[in-house]
């Protein structure tokens, strides 16, 4: 009977034991955060922890990706890449968190994470209600639709032609209410089949129980360059029925902060106009462009340090990550997505990116 | 012979077809059933599908990002556990022997089950093409049908002749784990399997080149293997020591703490805290237990033990909400708990001696694995937890059962407390708990809890998930365990009483044990709902087993290019769930035949 109560009693200490694992960790955890907060701009929370918190998509083809090997990749990714080197002098210094479209915001007002780069389209609602701000638009992608060249659709096909055919989307989403809007507004009469998420919608079109497909345009190429072996499926109209710019998001009245992001994005941008890649950062001729020479830190820096940058992090974006361009290829032309003759492209080739002076 | 043909066929025809209706279901049944796993086979052998998919991301499936050079502390922690299985087993090896027959038996089983698919599997199958035609191609030709069949259908006949044959062979029930296991293993090294290969381009080479399976995942199978035979024997050599089943017990139950604690996490410890801060708490709490110990029958201290144990609690009170060291508020609530106990067992110089060596090791263990937890992890990965894929969906549950079980017990116990303010918090709080979707519990943790915590304290995401987790089944625990005390007779609390035994040695020696043997199957199924519903952390963006192979896997593009390959990755991941589960269920099933339950 004795034996018995000490082996409860010690079954007892060993659950406590359980609890107390985790609780402490979390306690140690908790005496760390109340530190972080007592009035501190962001910046100085992440110098002072080591690392950047970056959020990122849970999954999305050529924006984030998780490797075999647990590794991240992506056109995001590589964003949050390029804000822990302008930070840290170090790529490598970033922990992801992986969020859901529904928890995305709540994550970083509640500070879970420093800065949010996630394929999320900039609202003036968002930008307004929720304590956001939104960075400079990294990628400018638009809702368009797929459907088949068989079925007498092609890339010049407009949304009138798609009056009597059945459009898959997914549920409760912008994405369902822009296709409503736009066909009510030709005067198409279409029937909508809403399904839980967009492979389940490719999936539906593959399978022929609806005509067009509809999401942003990024994700239609991507999934015509991997299923379409035929050259079936031709993606319209040429000018997306919406505007969906995508960008990094970051919480409001940190104006040091918001900085950082933006010129780490024209930093990028800015490289890419005058051609300097990692490949040639080194041997680049900075006395034939002193804007460059500038953002770079290669003469005083003063730009940088006066935003509690070290001279060089813009230098350690390019050096580490690359330019825009490259960041775009990498991640985006296996694809089938191309800068070339889109809103991608750079301004002075037509296209929407476009970097304020470095000065 | 004959005789046992016609005994069957009376009984199938007895039990198939007794009836025009009963005939006409088994038909449609059996049509039915065969379509199915037609479609299936045909599904999963179309030239569409990239069972690679699956293949090439076990190591994301397992650890998801833990880094290479610290893969040793997961194999460490998979051979630990069999090292301890092997263990048990040699303990507890059981002195069933199973007939050669019945070996012989199930292996014509499994073969008439190849048979069955074999003949069943179409040999055409079509899928939906992208751009919506029906494409249908052969995939299971003839010749391998026949190549399956011939040599299949020669050993079954064998093995059914085999059992007519007067071999009187018997082989122990526990050795044959390790021959079952032993097929896969060995197999390890003989298998080819098609893998990734990229070419200088950094481009997926197509057809995938056939190749061994990598020495990084076939020697330390074969390491644990070996070990896990070695145990074996050391287990049925130590069988005969006295208390080598409590002890394997307590091992099973540290087991996890440890890996979680130490060897899964690498834990980075910081000297000066161990020598400042763990060892005095130590110390004190050893001298403090040694005290009551030796004094707790003294005649003088007898008078006051009642006032030394009110303090006692005070003082816990007071310590587990103040800024103390976890350890010293772990201690403090342990000496309390030991307080009530020791005056009733240090009776005697040797029951004395051996209290000082249970609260000495208890001591010992609590400082070694809290510091263990505490410490800062030295595993880095790139994202915000070193869980992930299968070793999240083992923690969830296993923390999950860990907490929620004797959580659970607590909570039953209170609801039927006679105190009423016990009673209401009790019942209010498995009321609460088990009346919102665990959806709602997951969103609350995640979003939520963060606001109504004191300003600036933040919980780890995983660790507030355990936290609604812990509460969760525990109400659903209590509430089966209630069930459970509901079928006690009232005729055994009365007779605990009468013996004249403390309420807590009524609860623990008389109650419990029969209330819980009562409940075991709906426990089981606790346990197992518990397991799956760990895969619902998806929703909040931690990613377990599931999501791997729903979500992320789906989505690697360049250089393997998996896009849309997902349906492969959910048969896997449901076969993976199916195969836990149902050993958990099996497994559950004997224990309740040992333990007499239904029939008693």
């Amino acid at each position: 009977m004795n034996k018995k109560a000490i082996v409860f009693l010690l079954v007892f200490a060993m659950v406590i034991v359980a609890c107390g694992d985790t609780t402490e960790e979390a306690a140690v955890e908790a005496t760390e955060e109340e530190h972080d907060h007592e009035g501190e701009s962001t910046l100085e929370q992440v110098q002072e922890r080591g690392f950047l918190k970056c959020g990122v998509s849970t999954g999305a083809t050529g924006f984030t990706e998780v490797g075999d090997d647990g590794s991240y990749s992506g056109f995001d990714v590589d964003y949050c890449y390029a804000v822990a080197a302008a930070v840290f002098g170090d790529y490598s210094k970033v922990e992801f968190k992986q969020l859901t479209a529904a928890e995305r915001f709540t994550a970083l007002s509640a500070g879970e994470i420093d800065v949010l780069i996630r394929n999320t389209t900039w609202t003036q609602s968002r930008d307004t209600e929720l304590g956001n701000d939104f960075g400079p638009t990294t990628y400018f992608d638009g809702q368009q639709l797929m459907g088949r060249v068989s079925d007498g659709l092609s890339s010049s096909s407009t949304l009138a032609d798609i009056d009597g055919l059945r459009v898959c989307t997914n549920a409760g989403t912008t994405t369902e209410k822009n296709i409503t809007e736009g066909a009510g507004l030709v005067g198409a009469t279409i029937e909508l089949v809403t399904v839980e998420a967009f492979s389940e919608a490719i999936d539906k079109f593959i399978a022929g129980e609806c005509d067009i497909v509809t999401t942003d345009g990024s994700g239609l190429v991507g999934r015509r360059a991997v299923n379409d072996a035929l050259n079936d499926w031709a993606i319209f109209p040429q000018s997306p029925i919406s505007k969906e710019p995508l960008g990094p998001t970051y919480r409001s009245n940190d104006s040091q902060w918001a900085d950082i992001i933006n010129w780490v994005v024209y930093a990028t941008i800015i490289a890419d106009e005058y051609g300097v890649t990692r490949a040639n950062i080194d041997s680049f001729d900075y006395d034939a462009a002193p804007e460059m020479g500038r953002l770079f830190g290669k003469n005083d820096g003063e730009l940088q340090t006066k935003m509690g940058l070290s001279a060089d992090a813009y230098y350690n974006v390019v050096k580490q990550i690359g330019n825009y361009d490259e960041i775009f290829s990498r991640n985006l032309n296996p694809l089938g997505l191309y800068r070339e003759g889109g809103a991608n492209a750079r301004w002075t080739e037509g296209g929407l990116v476009y970097a304020p002076p470095a000065r | 012979m004959v005789d046992l043909i016609k005994k069957n066929a009376k009984s199938l025809q007895e039990s198939l077809f007794s009836s025009v209706g009963s005939a006409v279901l088994t038909v449609a049944t059996t049509y039915l059933v065969i379509n199915f796993f037609r479609g299936m086979l045909g599904f999963a052998l179309t030239s569409d599908k990239d069972w690679l998919a699956v293949l090439n991301n076990m190591q994301l499936y397992m650890v998801q990002a833990y880094p290479e050079e610290d893969f040793i502390r997961v194999w460490l922690s998979v051979g630990l556990t069999f090292v301890l299985a092997g263990l048990s087993i040699g303990i507890w090896r059981s002195d069933d022997r199973v007939k050669s027959s019945q070996v012989f038996n199930s292996f014509f089983k499994g073969g008439l089950g190849v048979l069955f698919f074999t003949i069943i599997a179409p040999t055409n199958a079509s899928f939906m093409g992208n751009d919506g035609s029906v494409i249908t191609e052969e995939v299971f030709s003839m010749d391998t049908r026949l190549g399956i069949l011939i040599p299949v259908a020669v050993f079954c006949v064998i093995f059914f002749s085999i059992r007519f044959t007067n071999i009187k062979f018997t082989v122990n029930s526990s050795d044959m784990v390790f021959f079952y296991l032993f097929i896969p293993v060995a197999l390890l090294w003989f298998v080819k399997l098609p893998t990734i290969q990229l070419d200088q381009n950094n481009e997926r080479i197509i057809p995938d080149p056939v190749m061994p399976i990598a020495d990084t995942t076939k020697i330390p199978w074969t390491v644990i293997f070996v070990s896990f035979l070695l145990s074996y024997f050391i287990g049925m050599y130590l069988k005969n020591i006295k208390s080598i089943k409590s002890i394997m017990s307590l091992s099973w139950f540290l087991l996890p703490l440890l890996i979680f604690s130490w060897i899964f996490k690498k834990p980075q410890i910081d000297m000066s805290v161990v020598l400042g801060s763990d060892l005095p708490i130590f110390g004190v709490f050893l001298l403090w237990g040694f005290l009551v110990i030796t004094f707790v029958n003294n005649s003088i201290f007898k008078k006051y033990y009642s006032t030394y144990l009110g303090v006692t609690f005070l003082l816990t009170l007071v310590g587990v909400f103040s800024g103390l060291p976890m350890l010293a508020k772990t201690c403090l609530l342990l000496i309390a708990l030991f307080s009530v106990v020791v005056p009733a067992v240090s009776t005697s110089s040797q029951g004395k001696r051996s209290l000082l060596i249970v609260w000495a090791v208890a001591l010992v263990t609590l400082t070694f694995l809290l510091r263990g937890g505490a410490s800062d992890t030295g595993i880095v990965v790139p994202g915000s937890s070193i869980f992930g894929g299968f070793s999240l969906t083992w923690l969830l549950a296993i923390f999950g059962t860990y907490v929620s079980f004797p959580l659970g017990v607590l909570l039953a116990l209170g609801r039927n407390s006679k105190l009423p303010i016990i009673r209401i918090v009790c019942t209010g709080i498995i009321e609460l708990t088990r009346s919102v979707p665990y959806i709602t519990w997951l969103f609350f943790a995640s979003v939520t809890l963060a606001v109504f915590l004191p300003a600036g304290v933040e919980f780890n995401l995983i660790v507030r998930v355990l936290m609604v987790t812990a509460f969760f089944s525990g109400a659903y625990f209590a509430e089966n365990i209630r069930g459970g005390l509901q079928s006690i007779p009232k005729g055994q609390y009365e007779a605990a009483d009468a013996i004249g035994m403390s309420p807590f040695q009524k609860i623990s020696l008389i109650i419990m044990p029969q209330a819980l043997r009562a409940v075991i199957p709906t426990l089981v199924s606790s346990a197992i709902t518990a397991f799956k519903d760990s895969s619902l952390v998806t929703i909040i963006g931690l990613f377990d087993f599931l999501t791997i192979g729903k979500t992320v896997i789906g989505n690697q593009s360049i250089p393997v290019n998996f896009v849309g390959h997902d349906r492969e990755n959910l048969i896997f991941v449901a076969i993976v769930y199916w195969i836990f589960t149902f050993t958990l269920s099996r497994r559950s099933m004997k224990v309740e035949k040992k333990l007499g339950l239904g029939e008693r």
